[in-house]
């Protein structure tokens, strides 16, 4: 049976859910159990180890690796920082200061995530809403491209499908429908029964402009093979939709529907409806990258500090300054990736780039990219030995405390100590 | 017969990739992502029974998966859903499908994670690509 | 989801009747119904020969040890400890309507279920709809989960 000693919950940065209800049990000075998180959640927060930082794959001491990392930023002509979207807000700032300071190009893995939506959002183009409006008031969801049940485990039990709000107090079967628009039956799926429509690759823009036709009382047409009564059910369920959500997944961003589709779908939708937008980013603290990014340059990624002739900067912005058409062009120098693993997330023929040019790696883990780099600065695992904000899913700000004090310097720090050696 | 098999060589099947994320693999990753258990979970292709049967492949046996950028070793599975899939196949996000994703060519600047091009063939007594090679 | 010929084929399937049945088939019905345990087959515990099987049905019947009332199986290397059962469960709803019932931290130790340690655990299924006289067939855990972790037996 356990015991409620602790009256103060802590966060998980296992996703960008952020829970806030973990309880922790401590035995000794370690993490015993991390209670109310998923395994993931469970995973991130006590796999702990101690590393050491490394130089050519050499064990050295921190301090070293530092001085050598600001060596190499310092010898770059054009460097390029990657990763952040494991790191606190204040990290991210520090690292933005760092690119302006070396005249870096800095991107995330929101270059090849959800980017495109999250810059929609922060500029009003797309309606969203926040995790506690959609457990108060959402009546429809929509999980289109998105699995939720491996991507953000609790999103279902803590805010959309299952717990009762002010306006949802008869339960989930009465109160919520569920529905999944997807390329392949998940485990998400399966909880949404005859409300699953799965579709063909790329169809996802087709799907949205047979729904605005049936929207408007037009017969939907699809190339491909549903069933028309099955598209108007659908269209009839988000029209009468009190208070709607999309949870749009990376399905959706990868499905090659220009933003401007999915915009568009929307507006359509809401001059019947009220739905709301929410971007099922994965990393903890993407959005915060992207805001943070955001307000420094007007960008959330795939930014360019040049120094112009009269010693200012000059923000640059576009594809070529994304993390993977810069390595693959090999543009860049040097590299420092930051609490992100290239070889576990994206394309082979591009993350071996990195081999060509000297790497820094700061990250608490081992990572399949540090085998490859010049340098490796270990950091403390942010959210659970050192704390800072980071911006959930919907845009809320929150506050992570640490759990365990290892002494460990943490990514911020480590930023902060590399410019001061520049 | 089996030994004159053995010098033909296997024929090659076309498919189209999605990748998905699975929990337990991303549980797995954050212990350690040069466990056996990561590489169980991550070095994996699951087709449709049908597709198997017509392929002539065997479930629980290793397959070399092809696309224009590289090959894998990898376990073929079969997904128990009523729902068909024939012509997809489903990988897991891991170092072992991002060996075999090209670029797309689109100004979207997104890798094909989602409709990637590959064959597959039976692997023959090829044992799981180790994820050492993978970064070599 | 484990039937009654896997169950009679692990057991001795002499029919010695030294647990009170008849045979060793009412035994195994037995068995899935809960109603007795693995070591009620006294042979099977302490013979030699049984020794694999005895291991595999302590296993298979390991879960629900603490539930077998109201025969409750959680599949623990299936759940991922997403929570649904737990903030779905009725009875969790009534007795934590500030707690699991809002998708929270549960804040009343009279649930039935709740993740420890990213895995559902249970505890007080006497509480259970599906237990005791007045039973009804609730299948709210069961429907939530997205990987049938839970059943009952």
């Amino acid at each position: 049976m356990v015991i409620f000693l602790r009256n103060k919950y802590s966060v998980c940065p296992g996703c960008s859910l952020l829970c806030d209800d973990i309880e922790i049990e401590m035995k000794g000075t370690e993490i015993d159990k991390a209670n109310n998180a998923c395994i993931k959640g469970v995973s991130r927060i006590k796999d702990t180890k101690k590393l050491e930082s490394k130089i050519d794959g050499n064990e050295v001491n921190q301090d070293e690796a530092i001085f050598k990392a600001a060596e190499l930023l310092q010898n770059a002509n054009n460097p390029l920082i990657f990763g952040l979207d494991n790191s606190t807000t204040e990290a991210q700032l520090e690292a933005i200061k760092l690119a302006k300071l070396i005249s870096a190009t800095i991107d995330d893995n929101s270059s090849f995530c959800q980017g495109p939506i999250v810059n929609a959002i922060l500029k009003n183009e797309l309606k969203t809403c926040t995790l506690d409006d959609v457990r108060d008031y959402a009546d429809v969801l929509v999980f289109w491209g998105a699995d939720p049940s491996n991507s953000h485990p609790r999103l279902n039990s803590k805010y959309a499908y299952y717990p009762r709000g002010k306006e949802r107090q008869r339960g989930w079967d009465e109160d919520r429908t569920a529905i999944a628009i997807d390329v392949r039956e998940s485990s998400s799926s399966v909880l949404c029964k005859d409300n699953f429509y799965q579709i063909p690759p790329r169809s996802d823009g087709e799907l949205m402009t047979a729904l605005s036709s049936a929207f408007s009382g037009k017969m939907p047409k699809v190339s491909f093979d549903i069933e028309t009564q099955r598209i108007l059910k659908l269209s009839n369920i988000l029209k009468k939709a009190k208070y709607g959500v999309i949870f749009a997944g990376l399905g959706l961003t990868y499905s090659q529907t220009g933003i401007e589709t999915i915009k568009n779908f929307l507006t359509e939708l809401n001059t019947y409806s009220n739905f709301h937008l929410i971007p099922m980013v994965g990393h903890y603290n993407m959005r915060g990258f992207n805001q943070a990014l955001y307000n420094e340059t007007g960008y959330v990624n795939r930014v360019k500090f040049v120094k112009n002739e009269s010693g200012n900067l000059d923000i640059k912005h576009g594809l070529q300054y994304s993390v993977l058409e810069q390595l693959n062009n090999k543009e860049p120098d040097t590299v420092l990736i930051i609490g992100t693993d290239p070889f576990t997330s994206m394309p082979h023929s591009v993350a071996k780039k990195l081999k060509e040019v000297p790497t820094i790696i700061i990250d608490p883990c081992e990572t399949l990219t540090e085998k490859i780099a010049d340098v490796v600065i270990r950091s403390a695992k942010s959210g659970i030995e050192c704390g800072g904000n980071a911006i959930r899913i919907d845009g809320t700000c929150v506050e992570l405390v640490p759990i365990i004090n290892s002494g460990c310097l943490c990514d911020e720090h480590i930023i902060c100590k590399i410019m001061e050696e520049i | 017969m089996d030994d004159f098999g053995k010098y033909l060589s296997k024929p090659e099947h076309e498919i189209r990739i999605i990748t998905y994320r699975d929990v337990f693999q991303s549980s797995a990753a954050e212990k350690s992502k040069f466990s056996d258990e990561y590489k169980n979970l991550s070095a994996i292709i699951q087709l449709d029974k049908k597709d198997i049967k017509k392929m002539g492949l065997k479930i629980g046996h290793n397959v070399i998966v092809k696309s224009t950028v590289g090959e894998v070793t990898v376990q073929l599975k079969v997904i128990e859903s009523d729902i068909p899939h024939q012509g997809f196949a489903y990988m897991p996000n891991s170092p072992w499908s991002n060996a075999i994703v090209p670029l797309s060519d689109d100004r979207s600047g997104v890798p094909e994670y989602k409709m990637l091009h590959a064959t597959i063939k039976d692997a023959k007594n090829e044992s799981i690509t180790l994820i050492e090679e993978l970064i070599a | 989801m484990t039937n009654v010929m896997e169950v009679y084929n692990l057991l001795p399937k002499t029919n010695c009747k030294e647990c009170g049945k008849s045979t060793c088939m009412a035994f195994a019905v037995d068995l899935l119904a809960r109603k007795v345990k693995v070591d009620d087959c006294s042979p099977i515990k302490n013979e030699n020969q049984y020794i694999e099987n005895y291991q595999k049905l302590t296993d298979l019947f390991k879960t629900s040890d603490d539930v077998s009332e109201a025969g409750l199986i959680v599949h623990e290397e299936k759940c991922t400890g997403c929570g649904n059962c737990v903030v779905a469960c009725p009875v969790n709803v009534s007795h934590d309507p500030k707690g699991v019932a809002l998708g929270k931290a549960p804040k009343s130790n009279k649930v039935i279920l709740r993740v420890i340690d990213g895995v559902v655990k249970s505890s007080n299924v006497h509480e259970c709809r599906r237990f005791g006289e007045e039973k009804i067939l609730c299948n709210a855990c069961i429907v939530t989960c997205p990987n049938k972790a839970i059943e009952f037996v």
